[in-house]
């Protein structure tokens, strides 16, 4: 199988580090980690990616700021994106899904929702 | 002799009645020989048509037990052939059950490795830095990304443990932030006993006076602060098996975290002089 990639934008280390070990169980993808949206786009600017996960919640650019800027970008218009809300900000995340965002994970997190969630925007069995 | 022989010759010749009698006889007797020879042509034809019935007769029959034996044959197959799909319906359902069995275990296989992944994640989040924000900070993260809280507070207790006062607070009015907790109350408690208090059952609305999680913040056997949960996220309904466990981590680790980032930090984040260690046979 062909290798896939994702790139994680977060800024707490715990939560990168809870998804790349979620990830991990996902077979033949490389996982690459930004700190925020920022460091999300310079990345995104040099690589292309599979599938994006997102927090929302971020300083410098927040990840609604993020999902904009990547919907308007023709390069990845169609890349799958994912963001992470927390469960109380349900306007949060009905904006994301507006700006273009194909699914949500709510915190806290778990893995095997996790898992499923980029197994089925990435069609892996 | 000529009358002798017209004599014997007129008594040779039979009487004219005799003659008639003998030739009624004989027309008589060919007759009945014919009637007797018809009736036993037409006996014989009735009998051989009768053979040709029976002959006919019996072949339907042979060919009926035949057939007969057909379907008994066909039967025993049919019964045959039941016996093995109820055999092999026996062993798709054991199968199924094995399946199932496996898809069971698999998923509780999965769960315990997410789970084991969080503990790992928080205790080495905890010691990741030597920072007392970022410990702070790590803790907080914990409580409300992990465990799911949405009110809480990290207090450290006055030596006499009359009083605490909270080093970080997520969603506690300043009134919870520094105070005497009530001898009677489960605050109290915790901080006399070392022991947590955690809510095993259905999650309600948390209250200050009667919080959800009481965890004890503990270095050498002393406890010196507490970890108080108050309220939950919403669709936080119950403490999982690995809140429980994540609750033990933080009481264990948290308190050794902050001490040691507060060390470091009345160091001035100098590095302590470690050539004693060798010294000291550590």
């Amino acid at each position: 199988m062909a290798e896939r990639s994702c790139l994680i934008v977060e800024d707490s280390p715990m939560m990168r580090q809870l998804l790349v070990f979620a990830l991990a169980r996902v077979k033949n993808l490389r996982v690459t980690e930004a700190d925020d949206g920022v460091d999300g786009l310079r990345k995104l600017a040099s690589a292309r990616y599979d599938i994006i996960i997102t927090d929302i919640n971020m300083p410098i650019m927040d990840g609604l700021k993020l999902v904009k800027r990547v919907r308007s970008d023709p390069a990845h218009k169609e890349t799958p994106i994912v963001v992470i809300t927390t469960e109380g900000s349900s306007e949060d995340r009905q904006r994301a899904l507006d700006l273009g965002a194909n699914a949500y994970i709510t915190k806290p997190i778990q893995a095997p929702q996790v898992i499923a969630t980029v197994k089925n925007l990435l069609k892996i069995d | 002799m000529s009358s002798e022989k017209k004599g014997r010759a007129r008594s040779d010749r039979p009487p004219i009645e005799l003659k008639k009698e003998r030739d009624a006889f004989l027309q008589n007797f060919f007759r009945k020989g014919a009637q007797l020879t018809s009736e036993v042509l037409e006996e014989n034809r009735r009998l051989r048509k009768k053979i040709a019935e029976i002959e006919a007769d019996n072949a339907r029959l042979r060919a009926h037990v035949a057939s007969d034996d057909a379907i008994r044959e066909l039967l025993k197959k049919i019964e045959g052939l039941e016996t093995e799909k109820q055999e092999l319906l026996s062993r798709f359902l054991e199968a199924e059950e094995a399946s199932s069995r496996a898809v069971d275990q698999y998923a509780e296989i999965e769960g315990e490795l997410a789970n084991l992944a969080n503990l790992y994640v928080a205790s080495a989040q905890l010691h990741a830095s030597l920072d007392l924000r970022t410990t702070v900070q790590r803790i907080k993260e914990l409580l409300n990304q992990l465990v799911g809280a949405r009110s809480f507070a990290i207090y450290l207790a006055s030596d006499d443990q009359r009083s605490i006062e909270a080093v970080a607070a997520e969603a506690v009015p300043v009134s919870h932030r520094s105070f005497a907790p009530r001898e009677d109350g489960v605050l109290a408690e915790v901080l006399a006993t070392g022991v947590a208090r955690i809510e095993k059952g259905e999650l309600g609305d948390g209250s200050f006076e009667n919080p959800l999680a009481v965890v004890p913040l503990t270095i050498e056997g002393k406890t010196f602060g507490l970890i108080v949960v108050f309220a939950t996220l919403p669709h936080k309904t119950r403490f999982l098996p690995v809140d429980f466990e994540l609750f033990h981590l933080l009481g264990g680790q948290a308190g050794k975290a902050l001490i040691s980032a507060k060390l470091f930090a009345d160091a001035e984040k100098r590095m302590p002089d470690l050539s004693g260690l060798v010294e000291a046979g550590i």
